[in-house]
């Protein structure tokens, strides 16, 4: 009996965890292993992560009271959102020598003013990947989203095609084709871009924001609305797979939707200088450049370029000229009001 | 489940046992009510209650400049506002329905099989349909996602017929089918269990009488065995119509651009688009819908039990 | 007896082969040479290695495991509770708080059990919450199997126990107890099983550093789905079938009570 005793106190005391630990509530998939080990190493504690795959979702738990975490790493329009609410912790930026590195046009975004709350991370283009061979063999333009909305570019690639899973994201992909700002709540524009959704509709093959990447490495679809590094991972795959094709990404010309992902303190956390060490490490040049090596995600780390795989950095999908930079826009966050308009619009559209 | 079972009323209590019954009922009384029944009451409230303007609920009592606080009827006008709703309601139970019936022809030739096995065998092939549903569903739906994809044997085999016949080719995986195939191969030992038991307990001599009395083996199984398999039938509906109504999983993974049901929608106002108070509304309808239904159900069972 | 007809048999084959097929995919593919985890590539044990050098796959098959023992240790005796005053008195509402919970979409529970513990009880989302909620649903399919087993059972002996003057303590330990132990194991090892590949309410339930296997495999199934996943579930699967396996010598009624 007392054996068994000894096995639930043992099984009980592990309920509890370790002092030292940072949490980190981040990305599926946005930091390196070896990044992690390093820093565990260098601070002598342990982080633990927790996992997103859209920001609606963690704003969500954090919004239903998840407490715990030292840092998120949301995108502007959720880093808006959450210092909006106050859940935000200000970061004392003389305490983060490497700052300096970020581009100044990364900072100072509409988001944060003065950056009090968040540092830059890493970010993706929404764009549009394809496999290389077919759109060649079809001769379909790809600097477009033409090619996601327009019927008479979507018979030739009928059910090879998914876009998002987010009405965001979609909703933007048709406002920007439209010609109209991503950030526009005129529900008129917005029914304009429904319309316009429900027409494509029927020759996609699904709203897809996860096994997507999947698809285009298996050579099952052949166009995708999707994130930049998502489709450079699935490049990726499939040359170590040895496919007898290319996936590739290009950036439409009526703009894309630019997402920023900065790293931000949360109030619950019990670790922030635990937290505070972790965003300077973070900002080290080489460091930060694990990350874009791994995943292919744009950086917004100036010391990060020379780490930096050349074959990444001069993707101008991943790394856009300046002139094209200026095109990209990044998401608003939206009142309540228009959040349940969207939401009857997106339903149509899901059902329709 | 044992509910349909027709037990014999315990003996009356003695007296001593006041004090007993209090104390084997209370702990899973208080329990339950604290984690099963105010969770459900509180969903109940957010259904009457405003979004937060960041998600969550807005506050019952005044706060600050906000002017949202308090309750309200907007969450029900805005699901009765058009049809929309409704048509996902209405699908999610022809869904629901479709799967259901679709686990029973498949359960029927299975359960029956069973009850009629020598009794190690029978353990076997009970076995055998407990074993795929103790892993985990998540990576049974996804080895749906290989088998249904394109460059498979089975999608390229469906389009070789459909060319054959002038057809245009089409997609098995992303699609309703996809979604459908999904949810009869999560669900269907949940209807194989129950009919079983009902039928092992069917008499073979009233067969052997039917059959001495003339009848076809069509008439046997409609006349005899139908009518009395019935209580397992509509234990293993409920079984799989309700989990099905609620499923999201599925459709996520499986589904194409028109494949939302109401687990989706459910879910995405929760961790989708922030809007609590009508994720709580579309729930508090779902719930009386089921009751609704399940009440339905108990009537139009009710006469058929005197078989058993 | 009669025998089977044959278009029986080729059906209830047709239907088994149905129900094994995708296994059969998840098993090989775990000794897939291929990352895409797509196509058949070659033969490795590759998959099983990094499995057990993946830190974070391992807390969340530790969690799992912890999670899993926890609340179906504690479902069980509230279920067996349960079970025991459904049978023996009469309560109205009991059936309806014990049965409405495995009744109702499993979403509706993860969603109402959210909001309960971050409005209501202010509870920080995590391993605790995660337990709870397991044990809510768990309770139900306990009670069920012990009342099927105290329906089965000969009213007689209690009464015996009571005229030779044990008190309902000792009529409870000596005689109820040994009578509705297979029951109570069966019940436990359902729960066990339950709360082990639990997703939908787990995903609303757990917090902070609480990753649960079918957590980690619906994440993976979001990015990369690495044959890692096929190894993971099929070392999942033989632990079930074990369990399944002992459930069933345990008691016979595990079949039944698994409907």
């Amino acid at each position: 009996m007392s054996q068994v005793m000894l096995v639930l106190f043992l099984w009980f005391t592990s309920l509890a965890q370790a002092a030292d630990t940072l949490y980190l509530y981040n990305w599926n998939n946005y930091i390196s292993d070896a990044t992690i080990a390093r820093f565990e190493k260098q601070c002598g504690c342990k982080v633990v992560q927790d996992y997103y795959s859209d920001n609606e979702e963690m704003l969500a738990k954090l919004a239903a009271g998840a407490t715990g975490y030292d840092l998120i790493v949301p995108t502007g329009n959720a880093v808006e959102a959450l210092i909006r609410s106050k859940q935000l912790r200000p970061i004392d930026k003389s305490k983060l020598p490497h700052l300096k590195n970020i581009k100044p046009e990364f900072m100072n975004r509409f988001f944060d003013p003065g950056n009090r709350y968040s540092v830059p991370y890493a970010y993706t283009v929404t764009l549009i990947g394809y496999n290389t061979a077919r759109i060649q063999a079809l001769s379909l333009p790809t600097n477009t989203w033409a090619l996601i909305f327009e019927p008479r570019y979507l018979k030739k690639i009928k059910g090879r095609v998914t876009v998002l899973d987010s009405q965001r994201e979609l909703m933007a992909a048709a406002m920007l084709y439209l010609g109209y700002d991503i950030n526009d709540t005129d529900e008129a524009k917005w029914k304009q871009a429904r319309d316009l959704i429900l027409r494509a509709k029927p020759y996609w093959a699904a709203f897809n924001a996860s096994s997507y990447i999947k698809e285009l490495t298996l050579g099952n679809i052949w166009v995708v609305h999707g994130y930049s590094n998502d489709i450079f991972q699935a490049d990726a795959d499939a040359q170590a797979a040895g496919r007898p094709f290319r996936i590739a990404s290009a950036l439409p010309r009526e703009g894309a939707v630019l997402a920023l992902d900065s790293m931000v303190l949360h109030k619950t956390g019990r670790h922030p200088e635990l937290a505070r060490r972790f965003i300077d490490f973070m900002l080290e040049g080489q460091n930060s450049a694990e990350l874009t090596n791994l995943i292919g995600s744009g950086n917004p780390n100036q010391e990060a370029m020379r780490y930096i795989s050349p074959e990444i950095a001069d993707n101008r999908a991943v790394f856009p000229d300046a002139s094209v930079m200026a095109h990209l826009e990044m998401m608003r966050d939206l009142d309540r009001k228009s959040r349940r308009v969207l939401n009857r619009i997106w339903t149509e559209i899901k059902l329709r | 489940m044992s509910r349909t079972e027709a037990h014999p009323e315990p003996p009356a209590l003695a007296p001593g046992e006041v004090r007993t019954r209090w104390i084997v009922s209370t702990p899973p009384i208080l329990f339950l009510s604290l984690f099963f029944l105010a969770p459900f009451l509180i969903v109940l409230l957010a259904s009457f209650q405003y979004p937060g303007e960041f998600g969550g609920l807005a506050p019952l009592l005044a706060q600050g400049d906000s002017p949202d606080h308090g309750l309200t009827w907007e969450n029900y006008q805005f699901f009765f506002s058009d049809t929309l709703f409704a048509e996902i309601f209405l699908k999610s139970f022809l869904v629901a329905a479709l799967s259901t019936l679709l686990c029973l022809v498949m359960a029927y030739p299975v359960a029956w099989l069973i009850a009629r096995s020598p009794k190690g065998r029978r353990d076997l092939l009970v076995l055998l349909v407990i074993l795929p549903f103790a892993s985990n569903f998540l990576i049974r739906v996804y080895a749906w996602m290989i088998i249904l994809g394109p460059q498979q044997a089975l999608a390229q085999g469906v389009n070789w017929v459909l060319s054959a016949l002038g057809q245009e080719p089409v997609n098995l995986l992303f699609s309703p089918f996809a979604v459908l195939v999904g949810m009869v191969y999560v669900h269907l030992p949940f209807m194989i269990l129950p009919l079983a038991t009902n039928l092992e307990k069917h008499d073979p001599l009233w067969l052997d009488a039917a059959r001495d009395l003339g009848a076809t083996s069509w008439q046997r199984f409609w006349r005899v065995t139908w009518p009395l398999s019935l209580p397992g039938v509509f234990a293993g509906s409920a079984l799989v119509f309700i989990p099905v109504l609620g499923m999201f999983a599925i459709p996520d993974i499986l589904g194409g651009t028109r494949d939302m049901l109401i687990g989706n929608l459910i879910k995405d106002q929760f961790l989708g688009v922030r809007d609590w108070p009508f994720g709580a509304t579309l729930s508090i309808l779902l719930t009386l819908a089921v009751l609704g239904l399940a009440g339905l159900a108990t009537w139009a069972g009710k006469p058929r039990r005197g078989h058993d | 007896m009669t025998r089977p007809s044959p278009w029986l048999l080729l059906a209830a084959g047709l239907v088994y082969a149905f129900l094994y097929l995708p296994l059969a995919i998840v098993v090989a593919y775990s000794f897939n040479d291929s990352r895409l985890n797509a196509e058949w590539v070659g033969f490795t044990l590759d998959w099983y290695r990094t499995l057990f050098n993946d830190g974070e796959m391992l807390l969340a098959a530790r969690n799992s495991l912890l999670i899993a023992f926890t609340a179906s240790l504690s479902a069980t005796v509230l279920g067996t509770l349960a079970g025991m005053a459904m049978h023996r008195y009469r309560f109205r509402f009991l059936p309806f708080l014990v049965i409405t919970p495995v009744a109702m979409p499993e979403i509706l529970l993860g969603v109402s059990l959210l909001v309960f513990f971050l409005q209501a009880l202010h509870l920080t989302l995590g391993m605790v919450s995660v337990i709870l909620a397991h044990i809510t649903f768990s309770i139900g399919f306990v009670a069920i199997v012990v009342r099927v087993r105290l329906h089965g059972l000969d009213e007689k002996i209690f009464e015996a126990a009571r005229d030779l003057g044990a008190t309902p303590w000792q009529t409870f330990r000596w005689v109820t107890f040994p009578l509705i132990l297979p029951a109570m194991a069966a019940g436990m090892l359902m729960a066990f099983a339950l709360s082990l590949d639990d997703f939908v309410i787990t995903f609303f339930t757990a917090g902070v550093g609480v990753s649960t296997l079918p957590l980690q495999i619906y994440s993976m199934i979001k990015i990369a789905v690495t044959p890692e996943v096929n190894a993971v579930s099929t070392l999942l699967m033989l632990l079930t079938l074990v369990l399944v396996i002992a459930a069933s010598r345990l008691d016979k009624t595990f079949m039944k009570g698994a409907a």
